[in-house]
């Protein structure tokens, strides 16, 4: 990782992404990617619409379906692997996660406090009634 | 036609602004005119404004850093006056226009001086420290910058057309919602750090990309310099918090554009998501200005003292960590705001815990010094200046992490003399010292020694003039923002205030002084060596200033300190190098993309901000297709032939090498 005074140029290349590949393999991870995507976003629309699942399940199903598609997209179109010259990649992914994690954590957390200890208006009104 | 845009808007009955604008045009329209006349216009353009060179692009950063801190240091003033006269009476502001001052100067300070001012030193350095040729991505850092100035335009642009926020730095809502400022300064505030968050978001990629894949050979992560660590972190934060930044002015901008209610009083919306958004971009933005300060302050250290950075890893480590832990803490700016005991403790000890790597970092500084050969020159001033006023800052700061502490001492001036004391103390400390420290090497020649220190010893006392006496209006308990007050006690520390402020200015004086007289002097004060400071990065080891190549090779690096390895290795073998394979360079060109991209971005701002929807798709197609243009172009890059790189290179040799020879001669 520390050589990289040159790069190699002639065609793009993702950050990371391996040079041997011949443009047929390439295609064909984009097609696999594709089919699993649009494969996950029918199901989803599926799961919500059907009565043939336990209902309160549905939700769960759904969120694992998204981190499931946000999977498919990270492997077969930005090209996470784990190989030595994708460190960099996914060390960003994971300091990105980390600091989504932190933050929408925090601010549930943050906020759902403030609401138990001060309700917003219109539930002071409710209960006042 | 125009919107909400007619003759109203310029405010005829303030005489303070209209003046200050008026001066302000007739500057400009006075540089514009010698500019033209003594026909440097092609030069302007060709060398600067389209410019990709990093270099370049980090000394117009800068100098848009120091003209904004003129108009953010006379907001200052402006306030101190206030403040000193208006005890039982008004003052001479009223009060919508003292309003309008504190809250540009907040706006101004932190967006438009200090970001400026440590992105460009970061873009000056960090590629010449790696080794390499420019930065990953030179155009898009033009645009970067270009946009930052727009965002810089339309703050000024303020002054005299319509008004600027009332509403504090921040502009929490409901107070900038349109129901209490239905006027067009929240909109100026929104959409001009919208902008400028765009130039600063891909500075931040930029530098980012720069440390992670652009090092020359040999450069592996733990030889980088302190400065490049310091600022990777920092660019990581920028890209990791700035787009919530860019998201929380957004839903405001839809409150008040569209009639959303994100962050209204009524129909659903909650006020206190947007204190709990905008600080949770709010605390990493502290640590992205204080980072790269203490980069700074490492390589100066070290430099001065003649010695390596004591506990180099434990440095690194510790940058790490704030790089993490900044995202932990922000709820300790509204620990009032009535989360209850549990959230407000964990979020305490959170920011207990960043005050332990800050404290890591200063016994380095002081270990680095113990021992050394200590060097005493302008930029060691500033740095050991720094560490006694950021331990105050530091330590006050700790004090009001401390949740009951902080129920006495929120929104009182001891919180502003908190945090003026880590910002002046320690961003615009380490800003100057690494003006001073790489000023030779950005245009050749060394700045004046005497009104150097002269600026740094105003500097430094009337900071302390200044900002001890708030500490005690705090613990008297005044609060910040106060237009005018009755309380007798007050007043002596406002008076002293005051002074510090005008002990202050001497310093910037000083600073200005010392700019006209070292170019006046530049040739007693030319740097030939490339090295005026016995420096021991990278940066030192190409000539003053460096050719637009930095390198004519990519340096070999075996070891931390790579130059003053490369200069002991000299020292013991000979000092003749085997005559060096010169080859072609290849360079980008240079591109108009980022200045005509702000031009349009400037247009479509001004456009929004007073609701003239043709302009704004004016605005926003030119910019769409100068980046169109740009995408579409066939030749980006031009070659240096070996013969003019060797050129070049032999010229700075010869100069290298006489030098040595006289010194050996003595």
């Amino acid at each position: 990782m520390s050589d990289q005074t040159h790069i190699p140029t002639g065609h793009d290349l993702a950050p990371g992404e391996e040079e041997q590949h011949s443009v047929g393999e390439r295609i064909l991870g984009y097609v696999v990617g594709l089919v699993l995507a649009l494969l996950l976003t029918a199901t989803s629309f599926f799961i919500a619409g059907t009565d043939l699942v336990w209902q309160p399940s549905i939700p769960v199903a759904l969120i694992v379906l998204a981190i499931a598609q946000m999977g498919v997209h990270l492997v077969f179109f930005l090209h996470i692997t784990t190989g030595p010259d994708n460190t960099n990649n996914v060390l960003a992914l994971a300091f990105g996660l980390l600091v989504v994690f932190l933050v929408v954590g925090g601010t549930v957390w943050i906020m759902s406090h403030l609401n138990g200890n001060m309700p917003p208006m219109d539930q002071i009104m409710r209960m006042r009634t | 036609m125009l919107g909400k845009l007619d003759w109203s808007a310029i405010p005829f009955d303030q005489p303070i602004p209209l003046v200050a604008g008026a001066v302000v045009l007739v500057a400009i329209l006075a540089v514009l005119i010698w500019v033209v006349v003594k026909g440097h216009l092609p030069y302007l353009w060709d060398e600067w404004i389209t410019s990709v060179d990093h270099k370049r692009i980090g000394v117009m950063y800068i100098l848009l850093a120091s003209v904004m801190l003129l108009r953010g240091g006379s907001d200052a003033i402006m306030m101190r006056i206030q403040q000193a006269v208006a005890y039982q009476s008004q003052g001479y502001l009223p009060p919508e226009h003292y309003n309008q001052i504190f809250s540009a100067h907040g706006t101004i300070m932190i967006f438009f001086v200090a970001m400026p001012f440590v992105i460009g030193l970061m873009n000056l350095v960090v590629p010449l420290q790696l080794g390499v040729r420019d930065v990953a991505f030179p155009t898009l850092n033009s645009v970067g910058f270009w946009l930052t100035a727009t965002g810089a335009l339309l703050v000024n642009i303020s002054l005299v057309v319509g008004e600027f926020a009332r509403t504090g730095w921040l502009a929490f809502p409901p107070l900038s919602g349109l129901s209490y400022s239905p006027g067009v300064g929240v909109d100026y505030y929104a959409w001009s750090l919208q902008i400028s968050g765009v130039g600063t978001l891909v500075a931040g990629i930029n530098l980012v990309t720069t440390v992670l894949k652009l090092r020359t050979r040999g450069m592996n992560y733990l030889r980088m310099p302190m400065f490049c660590w310091t600022t990777l972190a920092s660019n990581l934060l920028i890209v990791s918090a700035f787009p919530i930044l860019t998201a929380t002015l957004a839903m405001l901008l839809l409150d008040r554009y569209l009639g959303f209610h994100f962050f209204t009083n009524e129909a659903g919306g909650n006020v206190m998501m947007f204190m709990n958004l905008i600080w949770a971009w709010g605390h990493p933005e502290v640590y992205i200005l204080v980072l790269p300060a203490f980069g700074i302050f490492s390589e100066v250290v070290s430099t001065f003292s003649g010695k390596a950075l004591f506990g180099y890893r434990s440095m690194v480590l510790a940058t790490m960590a704030i790089c993490v832990v900044s995202f932990m803490v922000w709820l300790h700016h509204f620990f009032t705001m009535g989360a209850g005991p549990d959230v407000n403790a964990i979020f305490g000890i959170a920011s207990m815990i960043i005050a332990i790597p800050t404290g890591v970092k200063i016994y380095n500084w002081l270990f680095t010094m113990y021992g050394g050969r200590i060097r005493f020159a302008t930029p060691m001033l500033w740095s050991v200046g720094f560490m006694v006023t950021f331990i105050i800052g530091g330590l006050t700061g700790v004090l009001v992490a401390v949740p009951p502490a902080d129920f006495m001492l929120h929104n009182s001036m001891f919180l502003v003399a908190h945090f003026h004391n880590v910002i002046i103390g320690g961003v615009l400390f380490g800003a100057f010292a690494g003006f001073e420290y790489w000023f030779p090497k950005a245009f050749g020649f060394r700045l004046d020694e005497r009104w150097g220190k002269a600026a740094f010893w105003f500097t430094f006392t009337g900071f302390y003039v200044t900002f001890m006496p708030l500490y005690i209006a705090g613990m008297l308990g005044m609060t910040r923002r106060l237009q005018h007050y009755d309380v007798a006690a007050w007043r002596p520390w406002m008076i002293v205030a005051a002074i510090g402020m005008a002990v202050l200015s001497i310093g910037v004086i000083c600073q200005i002084m010392q700019l006209v007289v070292s170019i006046r002097n530049r040739e007693a004060l030319r740097d030939r060596t490339g090295d005026p400071w016995d420096g021991r990065s990278l940066e030192w080891a190409t000539s003053s200033p460096p050719p637009v190549f930095n390198f004519a090779f990519h340096p070999d690096v075996r070891g931390e300190d790579a130059y003053w390895d490369m200069k002991t290795r000299a020292q013991q073998q000979s000092f003749e190098h085997d005559v060096p394979e010169y080859q072609d360079i290849e360079m980008p060109r240079n591109s108009p993309t980022g200045f005509i991209c702000a031009f349009f971005a400037s247009i479509m701002g001004f456009a929004l901000i007073w609701h003239i929807w043709w302009m704004v798709i004016l605005g926003g197609l030119g910019a769409f297709a100068t980046f169109v243009v740009f995408a579409w172009r066939d030749h980006d890059e031009y070659v240096i032939p070996a013969e003019e790189v060797a050129r070049i290179d032999r010229i700075n040799l010869e100069e290298r090498r006489s030098l040595v020879s006289m010194a050996g001669a003595v």
